[in-house]
Parts: structure tokens; sequence; C-alpha cells
């Protein structure tokens, strides 16, 4: 700062030039600096200083001053020169691969029009001597060489040229060992996981030197030999020597120690669990050789939150606030006598539970799922539970559903847990056309699965659509010219809002006409309608245990001919038939968490549906239908027929029983086996009315629902054609067992992948007299399923049947299924 | 091919920010909008930016973007903090975080959001025009915390289930009612609060073992006389009484024995 001016008085500036600016507008850097025309200030004073500072801190100019340039009475002329930083125009890497260039360009930020400082070359220079030292190459040295040109308008730019010379990866020759008595240095060396010496045999592993790989291996040298009883073993390494042959040589040296066992343990401060109990917990006796690193497993396992160690013990169980020390309170010798401090602290009780990220569902939805209330004892097996549950409405992301625990108060004795919940999509549509069956056919499915029923007049929640109740509504609707199916199907979970009961109601309605080839259209005349209506109530229970649920339901099918002959009917062409049946289902369901990728828990159900039995009451003589049936056969009377087989099917009478089972255990990691075993079973309740045509089995394929007009039930089985394993009119028993393997590729919420490799077997039988669960068709294969919000699941699935279907020459061989709609 | 057309394929910025501010003038925010979207990345520093930042942030909360103009507005206050329109445009950013506010059985991370800005606006600007908009939004949001507080806890005493879960679920309620009254201490909500609470102590007291009861009858009157404190006329009393009568004449057995 120069100029005529009187240091300390006030000025008022009149003027601001900017000097020595090549890529910046003056205005910017005047602004930027915090001075304007019009400003009084002293000089020299705290402003200009800030101002010289505000520029300096921009990290892009190398020197910054303020000169006045003139005085004229109290107004001030001031001029602010700045030396711009270079910008870097081109980085050349040599010495390195060319597919590389990119990353170390972008890890390093140095993109072109990047201030070219003193400090990004010497973080670029470290960093990458540091990535190649990492990668095992010791001796990596980088060279940085700036060269400054000038643009055609005077901006100083720099050409980087980065020089890179790795050198050779620096391999270990030998490991040397000394000072180790109790074990062989063979032992030693295998206890080192990442640094091996050379060993042509070897092949999986490396044998470069990589120093933080190192330091971690002689850790577990001291854990292997603190593990037998060494508690004073050290373990020191003096710096690598170099070979002439451009390896090194490792020596570490070890001072052994004595070896101790362990004398007396006593527990102080425990109440709540007695000696004994605590003791046998910790599972290390008197004698025992002292293994100081079981010892703080036992205590609290630091590489396993959830060990069942404890620490866990009690903080799991209400005492969040408890402490756990062992001291070693004497050394006899080799014998250390050990005291076990127990500090309990107060009985931890949750205080304020919360929820945030609900930005669809209701606080109602959320809250009548936790188990976790306010005012009970802390319990984390509570809080995993609460997250299963979450998990399982499917409003949420499985994978981000987490738990805060917030404000823990050892005062109080109280903690806070807030639930962490990211929405997903839940609402689905099908919207279909295409041709088939002689015309075309279009379908529209709407599946909302957070719906919200009491705001379906409420003009203000349609954002798009009244959400956040967590029911279920879906519509479909699908129709060409020969037939037409509209179905609506709605369910509550928690009726009435008090206890976990699922409301559920579906109504549907199909018709189908006959194509006549005469007039090659549609002849409504010859028609067969079905009209449905299900009614069910579900509990869920409190013993056994909570997992379990009672449903109930009612169904009613009608049935309708006119002129219109169907196989299940056989003889009517002109009538009717009724199809009321109560359903009873007694299920488990321990999934968790994820309801697409279950990896834990299990799902199992046994159902039975009952018709009433007419035939007890209605006082019709079923053996002698029978009977007059056979006549009418062998008659060739097809009056007689229709009017024997209204009479058998006015009214369905049957019983179906079934079971279903799915086991998920995790392997190993992310490796999940799924178990799955199935049953059915269709009798009757009056032999000589005997089993109905209806509600059969169809194994085989893909099981997806297929055009179900009689109530039939499609059981998967890949690796054979759809419905291949049943007679044409379909089984009356049927097992099914099938393990798979799955593993996931990704859990990303938008679409959720993963793969499996399967191993089945199955088949129906026509009557109980052929049922042998062990004459099955048997089939292996893999696939992959996709999950997305907005589609549901998809999936394809290639599977060999190993087994040769009756009329084949040969076994079956590989079919491919598509999976499309939930399976899970 | 319409002036305004001409201006936005254009690539000069002047004619932009005229045509910008004059539709901003007649009202048309739609298309000033979109002139401003184009200059406004490239006009940070330049004299003027000001009034563009002003005029952007302004045409968003017009246009009920709020989402954008919250942040927008929150800009401009930490950008422009000598800005005329300071005073405006603070009240203007809060009040687009009190838009964004959900309804009470959501995550209410926006409706703090909007009570922080609101309070922070009194704070500064005690005198402004605004001031009396700022505390009645500021105070809409409050109830709306507390409704849901209150609903969450009316929750657990609904949902009171005769199962294993029995007494877990009545001492949930309870504790639930106590979060409450401890975090809403002047609530409009308080007397119904402290109804509750008092129905439910009275429904676990009266549905309890013999070996507790006394206790838990003697806090059902506890909590009976919190209420009736707090509760001059009541919607509640006729019921009240009928269940205190109950208690009395339940303990009145503990005290004959």
């Amino acid at each position: 700062q120069e100029g005529n001016y009187t240091p300390g008085s006030k000025y008022i500036i009149e003027d601001i030039t900017v000097s020595g600016n090549a890529s910046f507008n003056k205005q910017t850097i005047v602004t930027y600096s915090g001075l304007r025309k019009g400003l009084s200030l002293v000089v020299p004073g705290e402003k200009t200083s800030n101002a010289i500072k505000k520029l300096w801190s921009s990290n892009l100019f190398s020197n910054v001053n303020i000169y006045v340039t003139k005085v004229d009475g109290n107004a001030i002329y001031l001029d602010i020169e700045v030396t711009e930083l270079p910008t870097l125009n081109e980085v050349k890497i040599t010495g390195i691969k060319k597919g590389k260039h990119d990353d170390i360009i972008k890890e390093n930020n140095l993109k072109k029009g990047t201030r070219v400082t003193e400090n990004l070359l010497t973080t670029t220079k470290n960093y990458l001597e540091n990535k190649y030292a990492k990668e095992g190459y010791l001796k990596s040295k980088v060279y940085l060489n700036p060269v400054t040109t000038k643009d055609s308008t005077g901006k100083e730019l720099v050409n980087l040229v980065v020089n890179i010379d790795r050198g050779d990866k620096v391999k270990i020759k030998n490991i040397n060992f000394s000072g180790n008595e109790s074990f062989a240095s063979s032992k030693l060396k295998g206890a080192m996981k990442n640094t091996k010496q050379r060993n042509p045999i070897r092949i999986f592993k490396r044998s470069k030197f990589i120093e933080k790989d190192y330091q971690e291996d002689l850790k577990k040298i001291e854990a292997k030999y603190k593990e037998s009883g060494f508690r004073d073993i050290k373990v020191t390494s003096s710096d690598p020597t170099y070979n002439e042959d451009e390896t090194i040589s490792l020596n570490i040296d070890i001072k052994e120690g004595k070896k101790y066992y362990i004398g007396d343990i006593n527990f102080t401060g425990n109440t709540v669990y007695p000696d004994k109990f605590l003791r046998q917990k910790l599972g290390l006796y008197k004698g025992d050789i002292y293994n100081g690193v079981l010892l703080e497993k036992q205590i609290a396992d630091a590489s396993d939150p959830d060990a069942d160690d404890l620490t866990n013990l009690y903080q799991n169980n209400g005492y969040l606030f408890s402490n756990i020390v062992p001291v070693e309170v004497g050394v006899r010798n080799d014998t250390i006598d050990f005291e076990i401090r127990i500090s309990e602290g107060k009985l931890t009780h949750f205080k304020n539970i919360s929820v945030v990220g609900n930005d669809k569902t209701n606080d109602h939805v959320i809250y009548r799922e936790l188990r976790t209330k306010p005012g009970q004892v802390y319990s984390k097996q509570k809080i995993v539970r609460s997250l299963r549950e979450l998990g399982q409405l499917g409003f949420f992301d499985a994978e981000q559903l987490s738990p805060n625990i917030k404000n823990p108060n050892p005062n109080e004795g109280t903690v806070d847990v807030e639930y962490s919940v990211v929405e997903k999509g839940s609402s689905q549509v099908e919207l279909q056309g295409g041709f088939g069956g002689g015309g075309f056919i279009g379908t529209l499915g709407l599946s909302f699965n957070n719906f919200s029923i009491r705001n379906i007049f409420n003009k203000e929640a349609y954002k798009p659509l009244p959400m956040g109740d967590g029911q279920r509504l879906s519509l479909r609707a699908q129709a060409s010219r020969f037939f037409q199916t509209y179905s609506f199907s709605f369910s509550e979970p928690w009726l009435g809002g008090r206890r976990p009961q699922q409301f559920s109601v579906s109504l549907s309605q199909t018709s189908q006409f006959r194509f006549d080839p005469v007039a090659r259209d549609v002849d409504r005349d010859q028609r067969f309608l079905i009209t449905g209506v299900t009614v069910g109530l579900a509990r869920r229970l409190q013993v056994p245990d909570d997992y379990f649920t009672l449903s109930t339901a009612v169904s009613f099918q009608h049935y309708n001919l006119k002129n219109y002959q169907t196989g299940i009917f056989q003889n009517i062409s002109n009538g009717f038939s009724n199809n009321l049946a109560f359903t009873v289902g007694l299920s488990r369901n321990s999934l968790s968490i994820n309801p697409i990728f279950p990896t834990a828990g299990s799902k199992f159900g046994v159902t039975g549906k009952f018709s009433i039995p007419y035939s007890l009451f209605n006082g019709v003589d079923y053996a002698d239908l029978e009977r007059q049936r056979e006549i009418a056969v062998e008659d060739n009377n097809r009056n007689a027929l229709a009017r024997i087989d209204q009479e058998k099917y006015k009214w369905l009478e049957f019983y179906k029983i079934k079971f279903d089972g799915d086991w998920y255990n995790t392997l190993y990691k992310k490796l999940v086996l799924r178990s799955n075993m199935q049953f059915g079973f269709l009798g009757a309740y009056n032999n000589d009315r005997g089993i109905i045509p209806f509600e059969r089995f169809f194994v085989g394929g893909d099981g997806l629902g297929a055009f179900s007009l009689d109530g039939r039930e499609a059981v998967g089985l890949r690796g054979y054609p759809n419905q291949s394993l049943s007679s044409t009119d379909g089984g009356t028993i049927f097992n099914k067992f099938s393990l798979e393997l799955r593993h996931p590729i990704t859990m990303n919420p938008s679409a959720s992948i993963f793969a499996l490799a399967f191993m089945e077997g199955g088949n129906s039988y026509n009557t109980f007299s052929d049922y042998n669960p062990f004459d099955i068709y048997r089939s292996a294969g893999a696939g992959i399923r996709i999950f997305m919000p907005a589609f549901g699941l998809l999936g394809i699935d290639f599977g060999y049947g190993f087994d040769t279907l009756p009329g084949q020459p040969k076994r079956n061989g590989w079919e491919t299924h598509f999976i499309l709609g939930q399976q899970f | 091919c319409s002036e305004y057309q001409k201006v936005y394929k254009n690539e000069e910025v002047a004619p932009k920010y005229a045509l910008g501010e004059k539709l901003y003038n007649e009202g048309d925010y739609k298309r000033a909008r979109n002139l401003f979207e184009q200059i406004v990345p490239g006009y940070a520093g330049k004299p003027g930016a000001e009034k563009l930042m002003y005029m952007y942030g302004n045409t968003m909360f017009l246009m009920e973007d709020y989402i954008t103009s919250s942040y927008q507005l929150e800009r401009f206050v930490k950008k422009y903090p000598r800005s005329e329109k300071i005073e405006e445009m603070s009240f203007k950013s809060a009040k687009s975080y009190y838009m964004l506010s959900p309804r009470f059985s959501l995550d209410q991370e926006d409706t703090n959001k909007a009570i922080l800005k609101l309070q922070n606006f009194m704070n500064t600007y005690p005198k402004s025009e605004y001031f009396k908009e700022a505390s009645d939004l500021a105070l809409e949001l409050d109830d709306k915390l507390q409704l849901k507080a209150y609903d969450i806890a009316k929750g657990y005493h609904h949902r009171i289930s005769s199962g294993t879960q029995f007494r877990d679920d009545y001492y949930a309620a309870i504790a639930a009612f106590n979060n409450f009254l401890n975090d809403y201490p002047g609530s409009k909500y308080k007397e119904k609060a402290l109804y509750y609470k008092f129905d439910t102590a009275y429904l676990l007291a009266i549905n309890s073992t013999e070996r507790r009861k006394e206790e838990r009858l003697k806090d059902a009157i506890k909590y009976y006389n919190k209420w009736k404190q707090s509760a001059a006329e009541s919607e509640f009393t006729e019921e009240a009484e009928k269940h205190i009568a109950e208690v009395n004449q339940e303990l009145e057995k503990f005290n004959n024995q």
C-alpha cells in the first residue's frame, strides 16, 4: 500500500482498478474483495487486509496487493494487483499403461483448467508414490515436470509431465525368525496371512511386500502366542533388508516370555446373574492355559458386535449401561488370578420411540408394527424384531432400515430409539396388449400396496394417489372378444387398527364365449360365466409365539354354462355348479429381513379347505346315481347323463389339505439356502360321490397361475413343461421338495437382482393308492431374479429334467421358464 | 417466432435479463423462469446479480415450486445479507418450508426446519410487516407437531391388546402419554392426554391381578386428580366420573379388609 495518504485517517473509495488479471473479469475481482465504490475505510486498515485475505483464500492467485494510486481530499483511488496462478493445460503420463491414465487424472483432480499450486504438485507426487508402494512397488519414483507456456491471449498455462517409474515389485525371499522356541518358524509363517515368502508351488497368494499387511501379520503372530499363554510376548521387526536380486528378507525377532495359566476367577458387582452362571458363560477355568485373546473375546468381542459374550449378555437384556472389565489381581509365578469387575448400571428402559423418513406411510401404520414401546425394558432382540416387521411391510427399502439409539441417559436409565426408514415405490402397473386366441387381448392391472381407502374421495390426497394407510388394493381387467375377466381385491392388515387382523375381500367375474367357425365371429349364445367372492380374516396369534397367523376365509364360486361344452363338467352343457368352501389356515412366518431376499427364518403353513358335506343330509343316494350313470353311459343317453352330472355337481363337495414350508439359512456371507417342501391332498367325504374334477393340482413348469377356471392349482417344478407331471384331469395328491442356493447380485431398491441354483423333485398322483413320495421327477438348474418395485418380480430359470416323462423316449432335458409376478 | 422464442434461443445474456424482468413484472413467471434459468449460473458476482436472484427466487415461490424456492431464497439470504429485500426474502424462504410441511402423520423434518426459520425470522425482524403471519404459521406448525406426538401416544392406548402383552401395552400407553406431557406441557391436547392416561390406568387397575390391584387403583386415582385439575369442562366428564366411582368402589374392598 503506497501513495500520498495519511495512515490512520478515513477515506472514501472513489474508484477501484484492477491490474494483472488475465482470465477474470475486473468486476468479479472487486466484488469478491468486498471493497466497493463509496465505501469508507481507514488506510491501511481492516477492510483492505480482509480484501487481500479473501482474494488469497480463493486459491486462484499467486500474489495479491492493494495499492493507493491517488488521493484527492478524502477520496481515495485503489488498485488491486493480482498475479493469477497458471492453469493446467495438458497432462502427459508416462511409465504406466494408458488405460490407467484417466484414473490417475481423476484421483488427483488434474483436470484442464485446474490452478497449478505447489501444493497440487506435492500431493500428486506423494499420492502416487504411496499408491504404488501399497501395491508392492516399494521403489516407485514419481517425477513431475511442469512446463509453463503462454496461450494466444497471454494467459499462463502449464503442461505437466508425470513420469512414473514403478520399478519392479519387491518380492519376499525369506522370512527369518529368531527367539522362537515354542513354535517352529513354519508355524509362524503360516500365521502370517498376507505376507508370504516366495514359493513356486503356491500360486494364489502373492509374495509381494506390503507394509500395512505386514504389520497386521506381526499382530497375528502376537495373537498366536497369546492364545497359548504367552502373555508377555514381544514381536519386533527390523526394516527389511534388500538382497542382491531385488528381493527382500524380513527379520522378525521374538521374545516369548513365560507361559501363563489361569488362577482364580472372581466376579464382583454382579447382582443380576450369579457367579456360577457367569463362569459357565465365560468358559475359562482355573488351570487352563492363559488365553488372553479368548478372554477378551468372551468378555467383549471387538470383531463381532452380535457375539455371544458377557457384555452382550448384559447389554441385550436391559443393562445397556453395563461395563465389564477383567483385572489381573495377582500373578503367582506362572499363574494369574482374575477379578471380572462388573458395573451393571441402571436397568435401561426405552423412553421415546420415533420414526423418521416416512414421507408416504402414516405413523400409525409403522408404530403398530414396532415391538419396542415406551417404558419397556431395553431389549436388542426387540429392536431387531421391529426391523424385521418394518422390512416385511414392503413399503420401505429393507436394506436401508436402521435403528438409531439416541440420548442414552445412564442416570435415569433411559434410551431413545429412532427408526430411520426410506420409502420405496410399492405400486405396480401391468398393461399388456397382444394377439392370441383369435383376437386382441388387452390387460390392465393395477396394484397399490400402500393404499388409503378412507381418502378415496378426498381430492387433496391424490398425490398422485391416496397412500399411506398400508392397505392393499388391486384391480385387474383382461378382455378380448372371446373372454373377459374382471377382478378386484382389497385388504386391510389391521382391521379396526387395534390388533393385527387382516381383512380381505375379493371379487371376480369371468365370461367366456365360443368362436363360431361358420360366422367367423364370437357366438355370445355359447357362454360360460364364473362369478366368485372371497372374504377372509387373518389374525396374528400370541401363542405358541407371535409369528403365527390363523386365517379363515369363505369363498363362493358360481359356474354357469349355456350351450357350452367343457371337459370339467363332462356332460353338462346347460347348467350350473356352485363351490362354497371354508378355508382355515395356520401359518408361521419369521422370514427376515427383506421380503424379496430373505436371509433367515422360515415360513410354513397348513391350510384346509372344506365344503359343506351335503351328501350327509341332502338325501341323495349317490351310489344309486353312479349306477344310473353307468347305465346311461352304456345307452349313450346324453340327456340322462347331463341330468345326472348336474345333480352330482350342483354343489361341489370336497376337502383339501395343503402344507407349504420354506426355510432360509445363510450359509456363508451372502449365500442363502432355501429349502422348500410342499404337499397337497384333495379328498371326498363321500366315496360314492367321488373326488371332484375341480380344485386339482397340476405339477410341472413355472407354476404360474395359468388360466384357472376350475380352481386348479399350478405347482411349479422346473425342468419339465407346464403341468406335464399331472394327468389331464389333474392330480388329487402331490408332493414337492426343493433346495435352492441364492446369492444377491445387487440389492439396490430400484432393482434387486439375485442368482440361484436349484435342485428339486416332485410328482402328482391320481389316487391315494398311487401315492409314493419317492416316485418323483427330479431336476436341477439355475436362474436369475430381478425385482423392480414398479414391475414386481421377473426372472428366468433354466432347468434340466433328469427323468423321462410318460410317452417320451428319453429324459426330458432342458427347459426354460420365465417367471412373472411376485413369488415370495 | 415470438420475441420470447428469439431471445430464448439466442446466446446473448442482456436481452434475456431484460425480457425476463419484463415478463416477471407482467406476471408471466413460467417464461421468466425459463429465461432466468439460463443466465443465473453465469451471473454470479456481476452487477445486477442481486436483482436477478431476487426475481428468480420469487418466481419459484410464486409458481409454488417450494422445494426450489426454499433453497434459492435461502441462498439469496446468505449471499446478500445487506440487501434491502432481505426481510422479505427471509420470510419467503421460511414460508417455503412451511408450505413443504406434510400432514402430521408423516416425517416432520420440513416442519422442524420451517419452525426454526420462522423463529429466526421473528427474532431478527420483530417489527416486520410479516411478523404476524410468521407467528401464525409457526403456531400452526407447532400445533401440528403436538398433534403428531399426541396421536402417536394415543395410538398406544388404542392398541392395548388383551393377549400376553397385556401389561406391556398399558405401561407403554402411560409412558407415551408421560413423554407427550413432558415434551409439550402447555399443549391444547393436554387435557385429552391426561384423560386417556387416567383411562389407561383405570383399565389396568380394573383388569389387574389381585396382588397389584390396590397399588394400581391408587395410581388411577392419582391420574384422575391430575386430569381433574386441568379439565374445567370436558367431553370426558361423564365417562371419567363413572370410572372413578368404579375405582373407588374397588378400593373400598381393600380398605375393608
